[in-house]
């Protein structure tokens, strides 16, 4: 921007500018973690792993179908927990550090911060993903396959869990509370969702409540796109998971173009 | 050329609770360094946040050209670069890289900023700790890397909240030599701070808030046009004394601590020399200065009173 004319810079905008401003977000992003980046993306593929490994221990002997349940619902929690869980506590560290502010100066689309924050999480995420899917392939042979639909299966996965956790950590302005509903969330998610076994394990009034929250429609279409026979229909999964995509993109658009 | 111009701006917190900004009314010209000075709690930081775009005015207006910052937010974080007076995020940057990607998010041409930042690094005297993380750095040096970023792509209007926090005299001086700088180079800045000598020196206009309004405004010789032909008198007494009865000549005065401040005619100069003299030899006072009025006097008069009173 030069201020060598007697009238103001024109508005920026445009698709080029929006590609601009998402590839200096982004670094500014990884940068902004690099001291943190290793630890965490280790950290994610102990979890996807370890959480292959340590289940099987727990349960011994268990037989294939609960193998792939216990495959693909670890490559989902792997998935969703840096979006849902470890994402919203950083954004609220930015707010307890007062650097929030900052952030939201920046002249860049509001948009373009969101995709890049996403595109963040997914560094993060996909080796922990990845991570699960070997281990369940070379200690239990598991009999994956991948089908097309992998693909829009994962990236809806991460997409809403990175926009859910974007959409309550920027409409919460208490970086205590955002603490706690991401506990909550990860509670909810390794403890109490059908992921890594079948609703039908769940006590009726559980499961019913499960239909309409996004955790197993998050572990049935991953499971659909990396099995063969367990998932028989993934519409209703995708509807709900895609409701609740643009539920949170719509807060989230609210929340980050909001002026208190 | 542009000008900004915040009309009747009021800011309220907690539904009306707190009155941040009352009224405020001011304008801000390119290649103008306009400061803005008052006590803690003024107003200042919520003024320019409104300014940037981060907080949305209860009431009033703020424009730059034909363009309203208010209902356009994306185009007033274009114009506007910004110094949060909150720290700025980047424990985990190298000084260069953070000026750099700042440059560059605010839309510069890479060798641009870099040769931008090469200046600035070496103009506030910085090579040290060119290639140093954030978090490895001090306080005065994690101020000026936040004062570099905001300036290295400077905008119609750079906003910078209390810039010079926690730096050097040296440094400072050079900070302030950068701000002349960037008015030179067509910015309007928007300069808040507390060191009201200094920006005495670096300011063409300003501004004194207290308690959310406007209470003067104008180039610092025009505020102190009404001591023209005036000196200032200060007396510092001992710890805890009572402040004497004043000669009739002494006009307008605050006593701040242990410090009484006085305005008389410059005619008075040598009767004044001679009571503060034999106040001293009494053991009144512990010492006294005689100089020419400051800024400093003006907001000490037009801030104190109201503390005086209170
Ligand atoms: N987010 C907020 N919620 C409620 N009140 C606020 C908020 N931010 C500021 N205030 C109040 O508004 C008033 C003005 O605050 P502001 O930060 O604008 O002052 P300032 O002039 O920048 O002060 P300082 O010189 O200390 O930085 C103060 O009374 C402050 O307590
Ligand atoms: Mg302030």
């Amino acid at each position: 921007m030069t201020l060598s004319g007697t009238t103001l810079p024109a508005k920026r905008f445009g698709v080029s500018h929006w590609f601009a401003m998402f590839a200096q977000l982004f670094k500014w992003n990884v940068l902004t973690l690099r001291l943190a980046l290793p630890v965490l993306i280790m950290v994610q593929l102990f979890t996807g792993v370890g959480m292959v490994l340590g289940f099987s221990l727990l349960f011994g002997d268990i037989n294939e179908v609960a193998v792939l349940y216990l495959a693909t619902g670890a490559t989902v929690v792997a998935l969703v927990t840096v979006g849902i869980v470890v994402g919203p506590q950083f954004i609220a560290q930015e707010r307890l550090q007062g650097t929030y502010e900052w952030s939201q100066s920046l002249p860049a689309p509001r948009t373009a911060a969101a995709a890049a924050w996403t595109a963040l999480n997914v560094t993060i995420a996909v080796p922990g993903a990845l991570g699960a899917l070997a281990a369940a392939r070379f200690r239990f042979d598991a009999s994956l396959v991948i089908t097309p639909l992998v693909i829009p299966a994962v990236l809806l996965v991460l997409l809403s869990g990175t926009l859910i956790g974007y959409a309550y950590a920027h409409t919460v302005s208490d970086p205590q509370t955002v603490g706690l509903i991401s506990q909550i969330l990860i509670f909810v998610i390794f403890g109490f969702s059908p992921i890594a076994f079948p609703a039908t394990n769940l006590p009726g009034w559980f499961a019913a409540v499960h239909r309409w929250l996004p955790f197993q429609s998050m572990g049935d279409v991953v499971r659909a796109g990396l099995t063969n026979g367990i998932v028989t229909t993934t519409t209703r999964a995708f509807v709900v998971l895609s409701v609740w995509t643009m539920l949170a993109a719509l807060v989230s658009t609210w929340a980050i173009g909001r002026r208190p | 050329m542009w000008t900004l111009r915040v009309d009747n701006l009021e800011k309220t917190y907690d539904d009306g609770a707190t009155w941040a900004n009352n009224g405020i009314s001011l304008s801000v010209q390119s290649g103008e360094v306009f400061g803005l000075l008052g006590p803690n709690g003024a107003g200042k930081s919520t003024l320019v946040k409104q300014i940037i775009g981060l907080l949305m005015p209860s009431n009033g207006s703020i424009t730059l050209g034909d363009v309203d910052l208010v209902t356009d937010p994306d185009y007033a974080r274009q114009l506007c670069s910004y110094l949060p007076q909150a720290p700025m995020p980047i424990t985990a940057f190298k000084v260069r890289e953070a000026i750099d990607i700042a440059g560059m998010i605010r839309g510069g041409s890479r060798p641009e900023v870099q040769k931008r930042r090469d200046q600035l690094i070496e103009i506030l005297q910085l090579e040290e700790w060119r290639d140093t993380l954030g978090t490895n750095l001090s306080g005065g040096v994690k101020r000026l890397v936040g004062f570099a970023m905001a300036v290295v792509e400077p905008a119609p209007i750079v906003i910078l909240d209390e810039p010079t926090n926690d730096v050097d005299p040296l440094r400072r001086r050079l900070l302030w030599q950068v701000v002349r700088d960037l008015g030179e180079r067509g910015s309007g800045v928007i300069l808040v701070t507390h060191n009201v000598l200094e920006a005495e020196k670096s300011v063409d206009r300003l501004a004194i808030i207290d308690e959310g309004k406007l209470i003067a405004e104008g180039t610092p010789s025009s505020l102190k046009n009404d001591d023209r032909g005036s000196l200032r008198l200060q007396l510092m007494l001992p710890p805890g004394s009572r402040t004497p009865p004043l000669p009739s000549y002494i006009g307008e005065n605050v006593r701040v601590g242990n410090n009484v401040v006085g305005v008389i005619p410059e005619t008075y100069a040598a009767e004044g020399i001679a009571w503060a003299q034999g106040l001293m030899t009494e053991g009144i006072a512990d010492e006294y200065a005689l100089g020419a009025t400051t800024l400093e006097d003006v907001y000490v008069r037009l801030t104190g009173e109201r503390s005086a009173t209170t």
